[in-house]
Formats: C-alpha cells, sequence, structure tokens
C-alpha cells in the first residue's frame, strides 16, 4: 500500500476491509502438536496400565500416569515458546488455549476428590475431555475433531456398561479415535490451510 | 465516482483502513504481522500506527520476544466503534436510502 492517504470510493474501502479480513487468517499446523503429543501419552499411558493389570501382578497399576505430569510441563513448555514466536493471536486462538487450561483445571481438581477411586477415573476423564475436544473442533472449524469429541461420549458410555476389560481398554481406543486420527489429519490439513 | 470526504478522516485513508480491519478480526498483531499483511513499507506504517494511536483507535505495546523487540497492537473500544459507524456510513453511501 504506497499511498496512505489516497481517498477511496466506498467499493474500494469496502474491498479493503473485505480483503485484511480474509487474510487475518492463522495457520492450523501448531495445534495438531497437542492433539498427537496428548493423544499418544495417554494412549501409551492407558494401555501400559491395562497390560500391568491383565499380565502381571502388579498392585498399583494406575502409578504409569505419573507421566502424565512431566507431559503437562512440555506441552505448556511447547504452548509458551510458540506463543513468543506468535505475530497475531485470534479470538480463536484464546478460546482454544482457555478451553484446554480449563480443563486441566478440572482434571486437578477431580484426580484431588476422586483419589480413592482411581479405577474408575477414565470414563469420566473421557467426558471432561469431551468438552474441549468439541469446543476446538468448532474454533479449528474440523470436522474430525468434532467426531472425535463424539467418539469420546459414546466410548464413555460403552466403558460404563461394557464390564472391566472393555472399560481398561476404553482409554486407548478413544485416544485413537479422538486425537491421534484428528491430529495426524489436522496435521496434514495445517501446513495449508487457515482459521 | 466521487470519493467520500465525509467519512470518518483518519479511518478513510487505505492503509489506516487495512490496519483496522485486521485489528478488529484479530485479538492483537504485532508490526511484522501488520506489515506483512498489508504490504506496506515500515516506515509508512509506523507513521500511520502513530496515527491511529494519538487517535486514540489502537493500543501499542512494546515487549521483547525472541532476542527482538515486538510492537503488539490491539485496537480499543473506541476503535472499535469507530470502525462499526464507518462501515454503517459506508453501508449508507453505496444503498442510499430510496426518497419518501
Amino acid at each position: 500500500m504506497e499511498n496512505e492517504e489516497k481517498l477511496m470510493t466506498g467499493e474500494e474501502s469496502l474491498k479493503v476491509i473485505t480483503a485484511m479480513i480474509n487474510k487475518s487468517r492463522v495457520s492450523l499446523t501448531q495445534s495438531s502438536f497437542h492433539l498427537l503429543f496428548w493423544g499418544w501419552l495417554i494412549f501409551a499411558c492407558s494401555l501400559s496400565e491395562f497390560l500391568l493389570w491383565r499380565l502381571t501382578d502388579y498392585a498399583t497399576p494406575w502409578y504409569v500416569w505419573f507421566f502424565v505430569i512431566p507431559g503437562v510441563f512440555i506441552s505448556m513448555t511447547y504452548g509458551f515458546v510458540k506463543g513468543r514466536k506468535q505475530h497475531v493471536f485470534t479470538y480463536a486462538t484464546g478460546i482454544y488455549v482457555w478451553a484446554w487450561i480449563a480443563f486441566l483445571f478440572s482434571s486437578v481438581v477431580f484426580f484431588i476428590v476422586h483419589s480413592d477411586h482411581m479405577e474408575s477415573v477414565g470414563k469420566y476423564m473421557l467426558l471432561m475431555a469431551a468438552m474441549p475436544t468439541l469446543i476446538s473442533g468448532i474454533v479449528l472449524k474440523f470436522r474430525p475433531l468434532i467426531w472425535g469429541a463424539v467418539s469420546f461420549w459414546v466410548i464413555a458410555l460403552i466403558a460404563h456398561f461394557g464390564g472391566n476389560i472393555i472399560s481398561g481398554l476404553a482409554m486407548p481406543v478413544a485416544m485413537i479415535t479422538g486425537y491421534l486420527i484428528p491430529g495426524y489429519l489436522l496435521r496434514t490439513k495445517g501446513s495449508h490451510d487457515t482459521i | 465516482m466521487t470519493p467520500f470526504r465525509e467519512l470518518d478522516p483518519l479511518l478513510h485513508s487505505q492503509l489506516r483502513l487495512a490496519i483496522m480491519s485486521i485489528l478488529i478480526s484479530v485479538d492483537r498483531a504485532d508490526f511484522t504481522y501488520l506489515r506483512d499483511k498489508t504490504e506496506a513499507t515500515a516506515g509508512n506504517l509506523s507513521v500511520q500506527l502513530t496515527k491511529l494511536k494519538e487517535g486514540g483507535y489502537i493500543e501499542v505495546s512494546k515487549s521483547f520476544g525472541e532476542s527482538y523487540p515486538q510492537t503488539m497492537c490491539r485496537i480499543t473500544t473506541l476503535g472499535r466503534t469507530r470502525f462499526e459507524e464507518y462501515v454503517k456510513s459506508l453501508e449508507q453511501y453505496i444503498k442510499p436510502e430510496p426518497p419518501q
């Protein structure tokens, strides 16, 4: 844009407004990191817990979930470093980030109040995770993530009525449908798409 | 077609309108982002940002990002109101109400 004081007609003004609003879009690529990171971490923890429970005499297989604590720090550090490099923050970015921070706070409180029944937390975690996943899917306008959230609700129901073995496998299966498949699709799409 | 001299003079210039159009659609954007999207020169962009800031239409904050200073811009409530009024005025000019 060369002459900043150039007077414009109404049509020219509207053209400038439309062009700039259309340009103000953000790449989706970054969002896939958290989905893939958490997808693989929870998949590994939940499957390890299941295998320890079924194949060994280990008394407290749920200890594998302590790997989530460094995961939170890795995820937050990644988000912080990427955020500092970011040139623009959209309203969608804010909704996306705060939906997951709310989920983190809810999870911490949930684990504190539910610490005496750790064997049945999976279905409740899926119920809680479905909400930020759905919000992210809507904000990113990315349908596989919306279906991922729906799969969390369906798998939580199956886990509740399906008995111990099905319940134990619910979480790793949910990670594939809710995070990993949408995460890889988003990474492919994100390199050339915007919100 | 006749240019519209009656419209808000602070907004009715190509680069300032472009800056405001970007800032109304995002939460905040830095100097580099605005320069890339508007394709303006750094000097020109800097002058126009100062005018918008002096008019109270935008807030400008400076911080030290990835080992370089970062100038972050955000639209103010006044800026948002003026932009909305500007768009309404434009609509009236483009589609004038039929005479009674």
